[in-house]
């Protein structure tokens, strides 16, 4: 691959905006918020690997119709730090509060591998606030979590048996797609380390990979969400086939997969303008039917 | 490998880095051990030049590569002359 075309495929820009004011969301807790557009919100959901600024590139085109919303986690990047790392409870309330702060009535939650059960949480507790859900890569199973939490176990052995370097190396073959390791080769698994590297700590994976061991795995939950819920599932995301993608789908009352080609567990990275045109017509769609 | 050739590979980054980041009176001022990173080098720009070091030197990456290699104009330089023999 050419320098120039490098530069392009690996784009990331990471860095912090200047002077934009923290939110507010509950006692002691002020979120760094990035909002970028206008119209109906979509709010981003963390999943302990990213960053707020990560998001930029993946919802560049949905900025252009939306208000993108992206924040990082209590504990995590430019956000307060507590002595303790919040509860699933506590995340749920920051996002709450974060609405509140942005005067956002209801919001898309916008959610990938780990923080997909944030989004289900917050769906659950606060219905009138969630518009509908986009899981990208979900830690959901139609038969329950274990599986999905055997590897976050497995990584979180290997980070603290080892750093992070070696967590990635260990992560990289398994969240990217054969297509993209393929396509990537060694500099560009080297670039992405190096975003990896530059947008956590071992303490914060180690916090984020305990907590997204916990909570409630039972697939009934999902029966009660009532927004309408779009998964958007890569057919080279080793977590979950399309199979049981669909199988998920159909346990929300509103619920709909759509599969994406050679896409790994992360698929916006393989294809963001492809996974940004899912989520626009989703939300047009789930829009047309208000 | 002598100073020289150390000195022409560190040259050579500068040049290939300018190339792919643009800003030759940045690229310039950045000293030869201090963190790309940390000067403000995007992660974006370092991925260029790896794809572009590969091509100028004659080499592949591996992935087995550690962090502190990527660190430097330094760093990188010792890893081309290392490989060189």
């Amino acid at each position: 691959m050419p320098a120039d075309e490098a530069h392009d495929e690996y784009h990331h820009d990471l860095s912090y905006r200047e002077g934009v004011p923290p939110v507010r969301t509950r006692q002691g807790v002020e979120l760094y918020c990035e909002s970028t557009g206008e119209g109906i919100a979509i709010t981003t959901l963390n999943n302990f690997f990213f960053s707020a600024p990560f998001w930029r590139d993946y919802t560049d085109e949905l900025a252009r119709h939306y208000r993108v919303v992206s924040y990082d986690l209590c504990n995590h990047g430019r956000s307060t730090r507590l002595p303790q790392e919040p509860t699933w409870q506590e995340h749920t309330a920051d996002v709450i509060g974060l609405l509140d702060g942005l005067e956002i009535d209801s919001t898309y939650l916008l959610a990938s591998s780990a923080s997909t059960q944030l989004a289900r949480d917050v769906a659950l507790a606060h219905p009138d606030r969630v518009r509908g859900l986009v899981l990208a890569g979900p830690v959901l199973g139609p038969q329950g979590m274990r599986r999905h939490r055997g590897l976050q176990r497995a990584w979180l052995r290997t980070l603290n048996d080892h750093d992070i370097p070696t967590l990635f190396s260990h992560m990289y073959p398994e969240f990217i797609s054969t297509q993209m390791n393929e396509e990537y080769g060694a500099a560009g698994y080297l670039g992405l380390r190096e975003s990896f590297l530059a947008m956590s700590t071992p303490e914060e994976l180690n916090n984020g990979l305990t907590l997204a061991q916990k909570g409630d795995s039972s697939p009934e939950l999902l029966t009660r969400i009532q927004a309408p819920t779009l998964i958007a599932l890569g057919d080279d995301d080793i977590l979950l086939s399309p199979t049981a993608g669909h199988e998920l789908a159909a346990l929300f009352p509103n619920g709909r997969c759509e599969i994406m080609p050679k896409a790994g567990h992360v698929p916006f990275l393989d294809d963001p303008a492809g996974f940004q045109e899912l989520v626009r017509k989703f939300i047009d769609e789930a829009e047309a039917h208000v | 490998m002598s100073d020289t050739a150390v000195g022409e590979v560190r040259q050579r980054i500068r040049e290939l880095l300018v190339e792919v980041f643009g800003g030759p009176s940045f690229v310039g001022k950045v000293p030869d051990a201090v963190s790309l990173r940390e000067a403000g080098v995007p992660s974006t720009a370092l991925v260029a030049l790896l794809v572009a070091m590969e091509d100028a030197f004659g080499f592949e990456w591996d992935d087995d590569v550690r962090p502190e290699v990527l660190r430097s104009i330094d760093s990188l330089a010792g890893h081309v002359v290392a490989l060189r023999g």
